[in-house]
């Protein structure tokens, strides 16, 4: 999988603040609508929301990866967030979320997309790499650093 | 005289102290154990170097018994009545039906390549016919992963029930080949009935007495675990004498009183398990030296072929059709057939036929033995590999370093353990008060760079700090759950990679986790929620079991008291 094919320099963004894990997932939604625009922000915030029923997409030390299957979506669409302040996500080691990727994969040909996903949740699980995505100064750095990432820096 | 008594002294010291130091060596060659003092005994014996003749089947009878009693008993006082949830049904199966098929499929084959009557083929093949998981277990311990649960408890339970079952067929054949024309089916049975009926009764019956007079006596405290021990001979040699299985009745009695509250527990269960080394390294010698090595070697061929027809072929038939019922994974029960070691129950037993005088007796001391050999040989050595290559390791959930039982004055159920926290705990910089523990349970000891620090001193938790706790029993599992979050970045990802991304809630509807996933479910499951999903697909679940649905799978993280905890979805991978 490359990155770049996932995800786009305008659907990268730092410094927000938080109150709720809902508004970040609206905002995430948002963000994501930029790369999948033949579907309504809306319909995305569902998908996302409805996986977080089912569980908490935190992946522990600070990272979630909120995800959704999608009619309308062309390929995986990525999307990327770095909370000013860590927010509390319910995951299971019980500390707050301040690196969000969010992923939306097509309704069909899933395996392709699920390891897709599998990737994103294995490249964030680099406790090395998320401290620089946590030092990089601004969005263009934190997209060039995303698109640089290769397995066991 | 005392010469005499100076030379087994001198020896028997000389003998054990080579075990114990060979205990230190090999673990690290994964030879096992058993087959270390094995050799160690032969050494010393008659073809050896210790040139010491030795060849009083009475006397090894006698020592094999007692230490055979002991170490049942023990390992019924190990055995906790969780692990009966998912193994006591298979492992009843194997100990019963298992070992029977085990018995006709060696016992025929026997007969034919030995040139024996059926009888004495039988003979044979019941000897062999009972497993000895300990050597496997201790083979297994000491690594970064473990077997799923539900594997350990079927070895555990089976190695301790089937003993009985394979002394009873022997002294069964051994009572046809002493009267051949008397001997009926209906006294086989009544055998049996009386046999597994009085020791299962009086095992009861004694484990619940001793249970109690531990309770109510009172005793200078080293005493307690003597105390145990003789009430377990006693109650071995009462039901022998009333015609019960005194295997059967001491290993249900170490049962009772392993799993009750009983006191003194921690001092007894510490005393009999040097006990039950003891008579373990001391049977094996004695039976290294009893044997005539210069004899196998006529016999090696035939020994041999019998030995890997009882691996290859017996002890696999004898799995599949007794878990047959239980629906067992292939790989699962590929394992317990190559677990079916054989140890020191078949040596102890091929005695019997010596000091009954059966016909053939020598030959099939010596068959028994090198079949012995042969098993804790390939299989021994090679049980960690056969797990790694059945894929049937999950990885180890946990940093607990140490536990040690205490005994409260007035109160049982309560440990002393310590845990050491790793470089990247979640809980470094927290302090130790702010650490997730309940009331009963609490922090006695906080070790720093070798020392015990006073309570001002505890600060904030640093990496590399051991943390003792005296906890509740019942509060160990949780325990170990706040004390592994976030373990070092190789074993995150080995977990991770076999525990699943994402945690699912158990509470989540079924239909939902399809939607998200894109997986199709059967009609009958679409009102269900995930946990009612994986239950009714997997019923009796174990930690690290899974569930495929489409491309994903769902993983068994967690379990407690035999309830469902915890589930994650993996996901698939390049």
């Amino acid at each position: 999988m490359k990155l770049n094919e996932i995800l786009g320099a305008d659907r990268v963004v730092s410094g927000g603040t938080y109150t709720s894990k809902k508004k970040v997932l609206e905002d995430l939604a948002r963000l994501l609508n930029k790369g999948a625009s033949g579907v309504d922000a809306n319909d995305i915030l569902t998908s996302l929301s409805s996986r977080e029923k089912l569980g908490s997409t935190g992946l522990g030390h600070g990272v979630a990866i909120p995800h959704g299957r999608m009619g309308g979506v062309e390929g995986s669409v990525g999307a990327f967030m770095r909370l000013k302040h860590p927010l509390d996500y319910e995951a299971h080691d019980g500390l707050g979320v301040d690196l969000v990727f969010g992923l939306l994969v097509p309704q069909n040909a899933t395996e392709a997309h699920l390891k897709h996903l599998a990737a994103i949740a294995e490249m964030f699980s680099d406790e090395v790499f998320c401290k620089k995505l946590r030092e990089a100064g601004d969005d263009a750095s934190l997209f060039a650093l995303l698109n640089s990432f290769k397995p066991g820096n | 005289m005392m010469d005499f008594v100076n030379q087994i002294l001198f020896a028997a010291g000389l003998l054990f102290l080579v075990s114990i130091l060979a205990t230190v060596i090999t673990p690290r060659l994964g030879v096992p154990l058993l087959f270390v003092f094995i050799i160690i005994g032969m050494i010393a014996g008659e073809d050896g170097p210790g040139n010491i003749h030795f060849a009083d089947f009475r006397l090894t009878n006698l020592a094999g018994t007692a230490a055979l009693a002991v170490i049942l008993f023990d390992g019924g006082m190990r055995t906790s009545f969780k692990t009966f949830r998912v193994g006591l049904g298979p492992a009843l199966s194997l100990a019963t039906v298992g070992v029977l098929i085990t018995m006709l499929v060696v016992g025929w084959l026997s007969s034919v390549v030995l040139d024996l009557p059926l009888a004495q083929g039988m003979l044979l093949g019941a000897i062999v016919s009972s497993t000895d998981a300990a050597a496997v277990f201790s083979l297994l311990s000491n690594r970064t992963v473990s077997l799923n649960s539900r594997v350990t408890s079927v070895l555990e339970i089976e190695s301790g029930t089937n003993d009985p079952m394979a002394v009873f067929l022997t002294l069964g054949v051994i009572a046809y080949l002493q009267s051949p024309d008397t001997f009926t089916a209906q006294q086989f049975l009544f055998l049996l009935v009386e046999h597994m009926g009085i020791g299962g009764v009086l095992g009861l019956a004694g484990g619940w007495l001793l249970a109690r007079a531990l309770n109510r006596l009172q005793l200078n405290e080293s005493l307690y675990p003597v105390f145990a021990l003789f009430s377990c001979f006693l109650l071995f040699g009462l039901t022998a004498l009333l015609g019960g299985s005194g295997f059967l009745a001491v290993y249900l009695a170490g049962l009772l009183v392993g799993n009750r509250k009983v006191r003194a527990l921690a001092s007894i269960r510490r005393f009999h398990d040097g006990i039950a080394w003891m008579a373990q390294i001391g049977m094996f010698l004695i039976l290294g030296l009893l044997v005539s090595p210069h004899k196998l070697l006529t016999i090696a061929l035939p020994a041999l072929l019998i030995g890997l027809v009882l691996i290859l072929a017996a002890r696999p038939l004898a799995v599949v059709i007794s878990l047959l019922p239980f629906r067992f994974p292939w790989r699962e029960q590929a394992f317990i057939s190559w677990v079916g070691l054989r140890g020191s129950v078949p040596i102890v037993l091929a005695t019997f036929p010596w000091i009954a005088g059966i016909e053939n007796a020598g030959l099939i001391f010596n068959i028994a033995f090198f079949i012995v050999l042969v098993s804790l040989l390939l299989q021994g050595w090679s049980v960690p590999l056969a797990a790694q290559m059945l894929k049937l390791y999950i990885p180890r959930t946990g940093a607990r370093v140490k536990r040690l039982e205490v005994d409260l004055p007035g109160q049982s159920g309560y440990e002393i353990v310590s845990y050491k926290l790793p470089v990247d705990s979640s809980h470094i910089g927290r302090r130790p008060k702010e650490l997730p523990i309940r009331d009963h349970s609490r922090i006695i000891a906080v070790t720093r760079s070798g020392h015990l620090l006073s309570y001002r001193e505890w600060g904030v938790l640093q990496a590399g700090d051991f943390v003792s706790l005296l906890v509740a029993e019942t509060d160990l599992e949780r325990l170990d759950t706040v004390f592994k979050a976030k373990r070092q970045r190789a074993d995150a990802a080995a977990s991770r990679q076999f525990f699943g991304e994402f945690e699912i809630s158990l509470e989540a509807a079924a239909k939902d986790l399809a939607e998200s996933y894109g997986v199709k479910l059967p009609e009958s499951t679409a009102e269900f929620n995930v946990g009612q999903l994986v239950l009714k697909f997997l019923p009796r679940p174990v930690v690290g079991d899974r569930l495929r649905l489409g491309h994903i799978e769902l993983v068994v993280r967690r379990m407690e008291g035999g309830e469902l905890r915890e589930i994650g979805v993996r996901l698939p991978r390049e």
